[in-house]
């Protein structure tokens, strides 16, 4: 029996997901995360089965992230028909301030409303909230919220200032609801509370579960729930909806720049189908357990057999397994041979026969829909990064050696150094880089990113479903046609580290191990 | 008419109820154009070339202010030691609980050892002040190994601008020491990297503008060897404070520590007239013959006022004598409501003061504005970081150009019929490199995008 198969028999039991509580539990007990590993996927695999995965500390860290800031602050502020409140110092929703223009890029031809706000506010904690506390403040913050837009929905996202003071927000939102008609959400996201930063769309998503989801007023066998990521983009999201649609199916697309509707809608649907799997993880397990909504995990739609399972277990959900065999054999006649030309290309850039070596720092999700993506290009990776790890997606990793070969993997949330060490080491012919880490895409060789962003809306940019494998097979073949940038700034700019870092072979060298 | 060199009366000013005064924002607020004061000392460090902040905080304040702070700051990222790539302890519950300390002495080491930088910046954010670790302490124990300064600066106690008087504040307590005196080196403050979104041009423009006159400025961010610029800071002749507010706590501890005196100048001077007023004002208190410095004045000027005759047609043709509105920090406000009105004859309708200067030094800032600008128009001036209230202040009004934040680039059209352009923190929709609106040069390149908003074929 499969690792899946007995956590999911077992799984009420292991993780019960109980809306009585104020919060989700935290990533470390729901399912053995870490973030902190480098070696074979294979042993990663073993210690996830065994219960052997360590969370150690680092000796030297850097700020890859907390639970707030980024996953929710840019994230929940893009709701539409609501007010995001920051319980903070007004630092924690600085990276909110791109709200306004996140979206605004996207031409209405595309689908998106010419005329929507979003709207957020930070309750702006000073030295004297947190002597005195900040409950009275929260409340006038909510009400203004309420007198300035009417909202549907507050959220109320926490912070470690909140967290360590002892705010007590669910007193506070029990004293007001009933004075406002916003639903308030209050979404425990304090920044102490975990390592691991997917403990925040877990938070998210028990408040969306817990405050805003209504029962069904009528079962809507045509809607599937699709929960993106915000490296999803607008062409995402459209090729998503075009293969949908040839199946007699609508999409409900959340949380991103979505309506408070459709998440109180989340019960009406047929099916919950994820984009990233643990992203969506702790949704579709609620809105199984509390309303019955089948769901599925894997595979995400990246990559042509991706996507074709991909939709195949979307038909079996909805009943179109008939209909879904005949769009998959149209839409292979007009890709595939796409594909094919994107492969010979690579083939070509080949020196010996020798596969093209690639190295793609990850979510875990993407670690298990992309690396077999990779393959199918002809691709292959000397290693793979992924944010951080956990035992929701064991048998996911299994399919994927078992398919690709074992791997080296590298568990760390945007450790910036970690990752300069092994780029050095492994020298492959393609770096995708996370764009956010200094200096680590300046190098003698070929770089690439390894997602877009939400706002992006050209079909140059998609990553998704069969219109994405291309548009993104393409768009790696560009990558290896000029490394000037890259190149030119590695000459004539100092290096992050020192020497010795890039020299010496542990990417681990700093972990407190065994202590 | 009113001329420059009418006074105005002061009682006037403060009962106006065109001015809002307001006090120090402290309430809740929405979408305020400032970061904490952790993020100021951060982006201020991030500014010094070899400068490596050290974070002693939860594990998002980095890479939070890399969206809140870094790219805000006109597309700019962090370089090797900004966002991901910042040094952070990433406190957690047991931290919380057990204290953050060794935590932190691991993190300071590994830094030094592995990191490219001489001047290392710890800044504790919320979590340890909250919790009480002894960051002092612990930093003292590296003190002969690196050159190393803490900064205390949790999120509760400031915004982003407040943090560059903490950051100048902390070097000035822990790391400067009495310097033999360089005649004609003056050091420039009031212009805080990142937060005032033209930074890098504009500390540049300064510099090229000071050394025509024979002044060395030390203007200590975006150049080489920022360690050795801060190092000389008690060297200088003279500090010059480029703003009504910033920099002056920094310039009144230089002067009682190190006995150097200061020149004030309202802002960084946009176009001829401010830059012209600039140079005088530097030239008298450095004694710099006043023929070298009118002979500069004209020759820059002759060249100046040529230019800005090309685009007379399209001005006069277009958009003459329009009103206008400003969104931004006191700095920027102040230069640019100058110049538009003083150089390209606009008519100043409303400005919004978004950076919350502490309380007293808003009615200079509102005199500034009001005692310089040469036109019988008497703009509404209010202080507001809260960008609701904003923008309701800018409904139903006249003016025809937005200049504020990139909050308002995509609606500016449809919500006040206003033709916009990006000139103050935050600053998403523009790559902002060398671009700036300083000295002569920058008063054109502020005239350029003005008209560019609007001209077509004629």
């Amino acid at each position: 029996m499969s690792n899946r198969q007995t956590i999911e028999d077992n799984y009420e039991e292991l993780f019960p997901i109980d809306l009585s509580k104020n919060t989700c539990p935290n990533r470390e007990q729901r399912a053995n995360g870490t973030n902190v590993y480098y070696g074979k996927a294979s042993k990663l695999l073993d210690d996830a089965k065994n219960n052997k995965i360590l969370c150690q500390e680092r000796k030297f860290q850097q700020s890859g992230g907390c639970v707030l800031n980024f996953y929710l602050a840019v994230r929940v502020a893009t709701i539409r028909d609501a007010v995001t409140i920051f319980n903070a110092p007004v630092g924690c929703s600085s990276s909110a301030l791109g709200y306004r223009e996140l979206f605004r890029g996207v031409p209405v031809e595309l689908g998106r409303p010419a005329q929507y706000n979003l709207n957020w506010l930070t309750t702006n904690l000073q030295s004297d909230d947190v002597i005195y506390g900040a409950a009275d403040k929260l409340k006038n913050t909510i009400l203004k919220a309420e007198e300035r837009y009417s909202p549907k929905a507050i959220f109320i996202l926490t912070s470690c200032t909140t967290g360590i003071i002892g705010e007590d927000i669910e007193g506070t939102v029990s004293e007001i609801q009933d004075k406002i008609n916003a639903r308030i959400v209050p979404i425990h996201c304090e920044g102490v509370r975990s390592r691991l930063v997917q403990t925040g769309y877990d938070a998210f998503w028990h408040g969306v579960l817990k405050y805003l989801v209504k029962e069904p007023k009528e079962k809507q066998e045509d809607l599937v729930n699709v929960a993106s990521m915000l490296s999803y983009t607008w062409q995402d999201r459209l090729e998503i909806e075009r293969l949908l649609s040839k199946l007699g199916l609508r999409v409900n697309f959340i949380p991103e720049f979505a309506t408070v509707e459709q998440l109180e809608k989340l019960s009406e649907a047929a099916l919950t189908a994820p984009i990233c799997p643990t992203y969506t993880d702790y949704l579709s397990r609620g809105l199984k357990k509390e309303y019955d909504v089948p769901f599925f995990l894997y595979p995400p739609p990246t990559g042509i057999s991706n996507t074709d399972e991909w939709l195949r277990q979307v038909a079996k959900y909805t009943g179109k397994e008939d209909e879904v065999e005949k769009l998959i054999n149209e839409e292979h006649k007009r890709w595939v041979p796409q594909i094919n030309n994107i492969k010979e290309e690579l083939k070509k850039l080949r020196v010996d026969n020798k596969k093209i070596q690639v190295l793609g720092s990850l979510g875990q999700g993407r670690l298990v829909s992309q690396l077999p993506y990779y393959d199918e290009l002809g691709l292959e990776s000397p290693a793979a990064m992924s944010q951080d790890f956990d035992d929701l997606l064991m048998d996911e990793l299994e399919e994927v050696i078992d398919k690709i070969g074992d791997f080296n993997i590298m568990v760390n949330t945007f450790q910036a150094a970690e990752q300069a060490n092994i780029i050095q080491n492994l020298d492959p012919d393609l770096t995708f880089t996370c764009p956010f880490q200094g200096g680590n895409w300046e190098r003698d060789n070929n770089v690439t990113r390894i997602h877009s962003l939400r706002g992006d809306a050209d079909p140059w940019s998609a990553q998704s479903g069969y219109a994405g494998a291309v548009a993104f097979g393409n768009f790696i073949v560009q990558a290896f046609k000029n490394k000037s940038y890259q190149k030119i700034l590695s000459e004539k700019t100092e290096k992050s580290y020192k020497d010795w870092w890039y020299q010496q072979p542990d990417p681990l060298y700093y972990l407190e191990r065994g202590e | 008419m009113t001329s420059k060199n009418e006074k105005v009366n002061q009682e006037n000013i403060l009962s106006n109820d065109q001015i809002q005064i307001n006090s120090y924002e402290n309430d809740s607020v929405e979408a305020p154009r400032y970061s904490c004061a952790l993020s100021g000392v951060y982006g201020t460090t991030l500014g010094i070339r070899g400068g490596v902040p050290i974070l002693h905080s939860g594990a998002g304040c980095g890479i939070g202010q890399l969206f809140g702070t870094l790219y805000a700051g006109g597309q700019s990222a962090g370089g090797n030691e900004g966002g991901t790539s910042t040094p952070c302890s990433c406190l957690v519950e047991e931290h919380v609980i057990f204290g953050g300390e060794e935590k932190l002495r691991n993190l300071i080491q590994s830094t030094i050892e592995i990191f490219n930088g001489s001047l290392f910046v710890v800044i504790s954010g919320c979590v340890p002040s909250l919790i009480g670790d002894d960051v002092d302490s612990i930093v003292d124990e590296f003190r002969d190994k690196a050159s190393i300064i803490h900064v205390n600066a949790p999120g509760f106690e400031g915004n982003s601008f407040e943090g560059y008087e903490q950051f100048w504040d902390a070097i000035v307590k822990q790391l400067l020491t009495p310097k033999e005196k360089q005649p004609k080196l003056v050091n420039i403050f009031g212009i805080v990297p990142y937060n005032h979104v033209f930074w890098k041009g504009e500390l540049l423009n300064i510099k090229n503008i000071l050394k025509k006159i024979g002044v060395d400025a030390n203007i200590i961010f975006t150049e080489k060897d920022g360690l050795e610029n801060i190092k000389k800071i008690p060297s200088a002749e003279y500090n010059i404070v480029l703003s009504q507010w910033q920099g002056h706590e920094i310039a009144e501890r230089l002067k009682n520590k190190f006995q150097i005196p200061y020149i004030k100048f309202p802002s960084v001077p946009v176009g001829a007239k401010q830059t012209s007023e600039f140079l005088r004002k530097v030239g008298e208190k450095l004694n710099i013959s006043s023929d070298k410095i009118e002979s500069l004045i004209e020759e820059e000027e002759d060249r100046t006022y040529r230019f800005m005759e090309y685009p007379a047609d399209a001005v006069i043709l277009v958009r003459p004598h329009s009103y206008f509105a400003v969104v931004a920090d006191s700095g920027t406000a102040i230069g640019i409501t100058k110049f538009l009105t003083n150089e390209l004859g606009y008519l100043p309708d409303i400005i919004q003061i978004t950076d919350n200067p502490p309380d007293k030094y808003r009615e200079s800032i509102v005199k500034e504005i009001i005692e310089n600008i040469e036109t019988v128009v008497r703009p509404d001036i209010i202080f507001e970081a809260d960008t609701y209230n904003i923008r309701e202040n800018l409904k139903d009004r006249p003016f025809l150009f937005l200049l504020s934040s990139s909050l308002e680039a995509p609606t500016a059209t449809e919500d006040f019929g206003a033709l916009h352009i990006s000139v103050s923190f935050p600053v998403y929709n523009r790559s902002i490199l060398v671009h700036n609106y300083s000295g002569y040069d920058g008063g054109l390149q502020l005239f350029e995008d003005v008209i560019s908003t609007f001209v077509g074929p004629l």
